[in-house]
């Protein structure tokens, strides 16, 4: 169940300067999100920040006051909102006038609108009531109908969500209350596995020391547990039995779900609130018995709703030129109606003396005594009714019914996005997803390519592959061997316990493990493996499988690294069974024990690696250390066993040279006074009210030194399936892949090259800086290093000449917003990969509004988690990957889905030809409604500018709604240019949606003159044939009707590539529907066209006039198409060619087709 | 873990179907050059003699136009032809002669032409009433017909046909001589069947129509119901253009080469007013319908034109030639020349 609703709320992202205005501390704090925090643990440098800023006294008139268990003093201004969240739009009452509402108020509705209104005045009606009201009712109808179905889905979801339960302290007892009832300043308590029903400070929790974990998976998409800490001075309370009153001083509702800034007098105490004691709404206990908080933030105003409002709505590239082009259009009506208006002034006047008795115009009413104007405002008010009219009757040349059907088209297109099973990931069931239904086209033209790396190009499941024990390399063919039985486990009152996850073992290490003696080496191997087991932060937790005698035990941490450690040293026999916060149990080859916590320093990235002091049973001491190996051979001492360091350094770069993620493990004895020395100053550092997370660090420097080294571990983050060839293919396409990671440098180097992202034969350019200053240079360094590489390698080959940047999220927050930005958007576009490392979310954003406010080329972010979101949003467009991480990603993003190597088919080939039928699409319908203006124009020229249509009103309305609609959707949704197998097999085809091949200003003005040249023919041939003639209008009409309608299908046809039987039905249908509905108008005796179609249809000029109209107007087109085709074809082209004539070019040229470069 | 999945009945992989593949069996046509080259050569060779023909039918149809407004003006009125139509007293009557050119088989088609009448003008055409003229209940039905709709204001109740069509009726007559012997013209059936049947009510009689005073056109017979009048129903079939024909009548005898005819005209109906043209036609039809080179003409240039484009690309073809599907035109390949 997510608590997260779709919903869009349009302001959501537009601001993004303004989100970066938070300062750098969100940046960081954002980062450190719960991950720095078991209760004895140093806390990091960061952590000091947001523990200063805590302490900052918060204004009172920024301050919400919440008086802890007392809601109506509370609300007594009532100023907060409940805790009822609403996302539905709509109720029955207000769905008509408030979607009505919306409607209108995009332009293409008012347009429709205020034609039909103008049209309804007697002066200008040019069509009857119901003919010119048709197109804006089928219109508001079809999107209202729409607009119902999804907001009865929301109030059905919005439903569930208030009248869940959740139990709250009600005079001095916990009651069962809707989570819709609950109040600011009430007491909740929410047990293990329950969902939190809205923002809330922890007062205390089952465990003694006010830990209580809770996963943020619907919040920020992370599956992993984090801690959070009641205070001190309420966690040994019991809300029923000693009432606790107090004050607490909170910031106003904002949507940083990673701070919290409060403080909370308690008993005459101010203590200081912070981030890591608020739990927000959508998050779930784990681990905990029970948790009892204090709601401050309710409903609307939690951080989880404020933060849920969607994707913005995107509008797709081909739609902004679309629109620009459609100025033009008006454009072109505006002259038209110019035009027709002053000629019709011009004809006025000059026969002005004869307009009382013409018998075609009369402008006096001689009927009555009186003789007085009839119908005659004046000159200059007849042109003006001259020109509204003019409008009204040319309306169609803004294609208003284009939006319509470019959204049904979208929706087409998308059904089959979405049921394409090569898009489908069965690792976790997931189907592709579209979730924005608007820029499906835009897919065909992405230039740039963010990457995220753990989980997006990597599978995010971290797995231990070798040891390196004391200098021994155990890294056999153990790939082969899988351990019998399902691997270790233990018997627990009759139970079998094991761990979740399988680990694959190295037999010969798995042997020596259990033969544990008293040798030295296999000393060493304990050693070792207890440093896996115990130097983390790891909670175990046990859950039922569906053997009910077997339990697993899985293990959940913060960290993927530190969670492969302990499952692999459980699968050698050193299985973590519990961890509270003093101590842990160890099972040990079936043997349990215990060890004290006796302390923990943290990971933070200056030291690189985390300690933990373990007091054994015997009472023995020792500290344990993990870290990269950069950080641990510094304090590792060397003169201890050289010849180890030296074996197992040169195993740590075999490692590494194959991706894996490397670990070293040391340890050291505590003697009693070293062990006191150290406890005494680590009680100081960890109660300084100021410093403390340098204190701890220096503390942790002096203990941490003069280890042994133990060895090291490598972990795989394997790469997904597909990836090296999905980005490969990606360059090829030419696009620019980036890949911007929260990891450190070298992880993402190594991944880099294990997804062909990198090459060897690329010049790497580092830029790695703290200040503003080194930024400078170091970007002017690169700047000229780039040009020079670039210039001296350009005539060879092409990998050479590329350059990748690498560049890390300290160096970014000197660059991005600062005039740094310039010089780094000029090196990146020079560079042919970018690698940003260490990066925060909303760096991302930067990172990716770098280059989309600079070029005009379209920019894709991919990524799965919760710190992609931000760069998924401000990306042209952004893809979720559906993965092991939650949902937050998918919630934010435009696409979804289960892999990073469905992108390659979802942009080669879905938005290839997603971008070639609508910007076909687009073209088309522009042709088409002007062709018929453009015929009711040059008739009007004949009826003396007064705008008499020979095409019946009737016909006028179904043209672009039964005449010619369906075709078009019908192939904007099926038309394939090229097949699947050449797009996926010659990415570079790619380049004609980047290029903007099928849709631009060029191909416009040729459509537009094609057009004209169209219409010409379709109007003059039957005017020539028929001039002095006793044809009627309304025959001449018909002819028009007919004539018109079959050229925008044959034309379409012309362009159709590929048959299918719906093309063909919809293509002949929409032909032979318009020739029913021909018929059937002139079969109703009221409309003056009666019985004109059998009449002109008997008539051998008729059907000559419509072939000769057919075959002239279509002349021009082919043959510029096929001399186009012949002199300059373009890559499609050939493409589809090679497609067809494959087999007999076999034959001919073999050997010679070679299409790749 | 795999296989847990994949046993789970709830997989939610989309059923394979050609449909949502996207890969119905399709017919690819594609233009080649070869494909051109037949269908241009094809319209070359079906236009030219369909152009030819076109041009044979239209010089076989024998039409006589004969201009009659300026020249049956007489000459005191020259200046103020207005005065001469809009009196009762003038002498309207006019003789024209005519030679016919060649032979006239029957039915010879008598017409007579307008230019510059906009039949077509908005407030013209809408100035009518369908409901009023087909049935008699609802002769009250006059909105759309002002300001020719009620006799006298509303005191004289309707008039039937209302409106400016009907109310500018055609009203200049013919006769026609062949020596001093009369020709016959049939007037029957010159309107079309559906708009006598079912648009104009034989139940319908005019009332209240313009006798005399201030009048549009001409007159109606008020005891015959209007299905009948024919050239009512013909002129009330407005005409697409501004210069337009109606058809009169008909003559059912043979005109032989070189014979000569008189019309007697009665020029009633004021076109002077507005600068427009009076012409009555004589015309035999044929398949084509009456003279009218136009088709020859441009089917003749439709075919030269594809004849043309046919050899020039041929030529381009023989001496450009690219094979299709030719790797080397590919914008990445065109780029690099081969290494």
């Amino acid at each position: 169940m997510s608590n997260l609703h779709p919903q869009q709320r349009p302001d959501t992202f537009q601001n993004s300067s303004s989100q970066r205005s938070i300062s750098s501390n969100s940046w960081r704090a954002s980062v450190d999100f719960g991950s720095k925090g078991v209760r004895h643990g140093s806390r990091s440098g960061n952590d000091s920040e947001g523990f200063s800023m805590s302490r900052r006294e918060i204004n009172d008139d920024d301050a919400r006051l919440v008086y802890v268990n007392d809601p109506l003093k509370t609300n007594e201004m009532f100023e907060f909102a409940g805790n009822s969240i609403r996302t539905g739009k709509y109720s029955v009452i207000t769905f008509l006038p408030r979607n009505l509402f919306e409607q209108f108020h995009r332009v293409a509705y008012m347009y429709f609108l205020i034609i039909a209104v103008l049209n309804q005045l007697p002066q200008l009606a040019v069509f009857g009531r119901g003919a010119s009201i048709l197109p804006l009712a089928s219109v508001l109808f079809v999107t209202a109908v729409k607009d119902a179905y999804e907001d009865w889905r929301r109030h059905k979801s919005d439903k569930i969500e208030n009248n869940r339960m959740a139990s709250v302290l009600v005079n001095d007892r916990f009651e069962l209350k809707k989570w819709k009832d609950i109040q600011v300043g009430e007491v909740v308590k929410i047990s293990a596995d329950e969902t939190i029903p809205c923002d809330i400070v922890l007062l205390s929790t089952s465990d003694p020391t006010g830990v209580a974990y809770v996963q943020t998976i619907n919040l920020d998409g992370e599956s992993n547990l984090k801690t959070r800490y009641a205070k001190q001075e309420t966690l040994s309370r019991i809300p029923e039995k000693d009432i606790i009153s107090g004050l607490i001083k909170c910031e106003k509702p904002n949507r940083n779900i990673y701070g919290f800034q409060a403080n909370m007098e308690i008993d005459g105490k101010r203590v200081s609130l912070g981030p890591s004691n608020i739990i927000l709404r959508g998050c779930v206990i784990k681990n905990t018995d029970w948790a009892v908080g204090v709601a401050v933030y309710a409903g609307r105003e939690t951080k989880a709703m404020l933060n849920n409002s969607g994707a913005p709505s995107k509008r797709s590239r081909l739609e902004t030129h679309m629109n620009q082009e459609i100025m033009l259009l008006s454009f072109f009506l505006v002259t038209l109606c110019v035009v027709v208006s002053a000629c019709a002034g011009v004809w006025l006047r000059r026969h002005q003396d004869e307009l009382d008795l013409m018998p075609f115009y009369r402008r006096k009413d001689y009927s009555e005594g009186k003789v007085e104007n009839y119908n005659y405002y004046g000159l200059g008010m007849e042109i003006f009714f001259s020109f509204l009219m003019s409008v009204i009757v040319f309306q169609i040349m803004i294609p208003i019914s284009l939006y319509i059907s470019m959204e049904l088209v979208r929706v087409g297109q998308a059904y089959f996005m979405i049921r394409d099973d090569r898009m489908f990931d069965a690792s976790s069931n997931t189907r592709f997803q579209c979730r924005a239904l608007n820029i499906n086209e835009d897919l065909g033209q992405i230039k740039y390519v963010f990457s995220d790396k753990t989980g997006t190009l990597t599978e995010n499941k971290m797995e231990f592959q070798f040891a390196s024990i004391a200098g021994v390399d155990y890294s056999g063919e153990k790939t082969e061997v899988y351990v019998e039985q399902g691997g270790y486990n233990i018997q627990v009152d009759g139970q079998v316990w094991r761990p979740k996850v399988k680990v694959q073992v190295d037999p010969k290490l798995l042997q020596l493990s259990k033969t544990l003696n008293d040798t030295k080496s296999s000393k060493e191997i304990y050693d070792f493996f207890l440093a896996l087991a115990a130097c983390n932060t790891i909670v175990p937790i046990v859950v039922n499988s569906s053997n009910p005698n077997e339990k697993l035990i899985d293990y959940q941490g913060e960290s993927p690294d530190e969670q492969a450690l302990v499952y692999a040293a459980a699968a050698y026999g050193f299985m973590l069974i519990e961890r509270t916060s003093g101590h842990i149990v160890i099972d040990i080859q079936g043997e349990r024990q215990r060890f004290n916590v006796l302390g923990m320093h943290e990971f933070d990235s200056d030291r690189k690696r985390m300690s933990v002091i373990l007091g054994y049973p015997d009472s023995t001491v020792k500290v344990f250390v993990k870290g990269a190996d950069t950080s641990m051979f510094k304090i590792i001492d060397e003169s201890l066993n050289l010849d180890v360091v030296r074996a197992t350094e040169a195993h740590l770069h075999s490692y590494s040279s194959v991706g894996l993620r490397t670990l070293v493990v040391g340890m050291r004895a505590l003697s009693v006074s070293e062990f006191d020395t150290w406890q005494t100053s680590y009680e100081i550092a960890s109660t300084a009210l100021m410093g403390r997370a340098g204190l701890l660090r220096k503390v942790a420097i002096n203990l941490e030194n003069n280890l042994t080294l133990l060895g090291a571990s490598a972990i795989e983050d394997r790469l997904q399936k597909g990836v090296p060839e999905a980005i490969e293919s990606l360059r090829k396409a030419n696009m620019k892949v980036w890949v911007l990671t929260g990891d450190k440098q070298e992880t993402a180097i190594s991944i880099g090259y294990s997804s062909r992202l990198l090459t060897s034969k690329m010049s790497q350019i580092v830029i790695n800086n703290n200040s503003k200053m080194s930024c400078k240079k170091s970007l002017e360094d690169a700047l000229i290093t780039c040009k020079k590489l670039i210039d001296v390698t350009s005539a060879t080959d092409d990998d050479a000449s590329s350059v990748a940047l690498i560049i890390d999220g300290t160096s970014l927050v000197y660059i991005l917003d600062t005039e740094l930005e310039e010089q780094l958007f000029e090196l990146a576009s020079k560079c042919a990969v970018v690698l940003c490392c260490r990066v925060a979310p909303l760096q991302k954003a930067g990172i990716v509004a770098l280059i989309k406010n600079r070029t005009d080329d379209m920019t894709l972010a991919i990524g799965d988690g919760a710190n992609d979101v931000s760069m998924i949003q401000m990306a042209d467009v952004g893809v979720g990957i559906s993965g092991q991480e939650g949902r937050q990603a998918v919630m934010a993003s435009d696409f979804a889905m289960g892999q990073f190597r469905f992108l390659v088919p979802l942009l080669l080939v879905h938005g290839h030809w997603n971008y070639q039928r609508m910007a076909y699409m687009i073209l088309y319908n522009f042709y088409r409604n002007a062709l018929f203006v453009l015929v009711l124009f040059w008739y009007v020229l004949y009826t003396g500018f007064t705008l008499t249509t020979a095409i019946t009103e009737w016909s006028s309305v179904l043209y672009s709604i039964i005449y010619t609609a369906v075709p078009t959707i019908v192939i904007g949704i099926l038309d394939k240019d090229l097949s699947r197998k050449s797009l996926m097999a010659y990415p570079q085809l790619y380049g004609s949606g980047q290029r903007k091949e099928s849709y631009n200003l060029k191909l416009f003005w040729v459509t537009m003159v094609d057009t004209l040249w169209q219409s010409v023919v379709a109007f003059f041939i039957p005017v020539l044939a028929y001039w002095k003639s006793d044809i009627d209008s309304s025959s001449l009409g018909d002819l028009w009707t007919l004539a018109v309608v079959f050229m925008v299908n044959i034309h379409l046809a012309m362009d159709v590539i590929r048959w299918t039987w719906l093309s063909h039905a919809s293509i002949w249908g929409s032909i032979i529907a318009t020739c029913i509905c021909v018929i059937i108008i002139d079969a109703i005796p009221v409309l003056p066209g009666y019985w004109a179609i059998f009449i002109l249809g008997s008539s051998g000029l008729f059907w000559i006039c419509l072939f000769g109209i057919l075959v002239a107007s279509m002349i021009p087109r082919f043959v510029v198409k096929m001399f186009m085709q012949h002199c300059k074809p373009c890559d499609i082209q050939i493409a589809r060619e090679a497609e067809k004539f494959r087999n007999s070019m076999e034959v001919t040229r073999s050997g010679e087709i070679e299409m790749h470069r | 873990m795999d296989e847990a999945l994949r046993t789970k009945p709830s997989s939610r992989k989309p059923k394979y179907s050609r449909f949502t593949q996207q890969e119905l069996p399709a017919w690819k046509p594609i233009l080649t050059p070869k494909w051109f080259i037949t269908s241009f050569v094809t319209i070359a060779i079906l236009f030219t003699p369909a152009g030819l023909l076109c041009l044979w039918a239209s010089e076989h149809v024998v039409e006589i136009v004969d201009r009659y407004d300026d020249d049956c003006l007489p000459d005191s009125y020259a200046t103020n032809p207005e005065t001469f139509i809009q009196s009762k007293n003038t002498n309207k009557t006019c003789v024209r002669t005519l030679k016919i050119p060649r032979k006239m088989t029957a039915p010879i088609f008598i017409y007579y032409q307008l230019d510059n009448f906009y039949q077509n003008h908005r407030r013209y055409v809408k100035s009518r009433s369908e409901k009023q003229l087909r049935d008699p209940d609802d002769e009250d039905e006059t909105d759309d017909c002002k300001p020719i709709e009620n006799l006298n204001g509303n005191e004289g109740g309707p008039i039937v046909p209302c409106g400016l069509v009907a109310w500018s009726l055609f009203n200049d007559t013919y006769k026609f001589f062949k020596g001093n012997k009369v020709i016959d013209i049939d007037k029957k059936n010159i309107a079309w069947e559906s708009d006598k049947k079912y648009k104009f009510g034989s139940e319908v009689y005019p009332k209240n129509f313009q006798k005399e005073g201030l009048i549009g056109g001409g007159q109606l017979d008020e005891s015959k119901p209007l299905s009948e009048q024919e050239n009512l129903i013909v002129w009330m079939k407005t005409a697409a253009l501004p210069t337009f024909r109606k058809l009169y009548g008909r003559i059912n005898t043979d005109l032989e080469a070189n014979e000569t005819i008189t019309i007697v005209i009665q020029n009633n109906y004021n076109t002077y007013e507005f600068g427009g043209e009076k012409k009555v036609a004589l015309s035999t039809a044929n398949w084509i319908g009456g003279k009218n080179d136009f088709f020859g003409i441009s089917f003749l240039a439709i075919g030269g034109v594809c004849f043309f484009v046919a050899i020039t690309f041929i030529l381009l073809y023989v001496f450009k030639p690219r094979p299709p599907g030719d790797p080397t035109y590919l914008s990445w390949n065109r780029n690099q020349p081969a290494q």
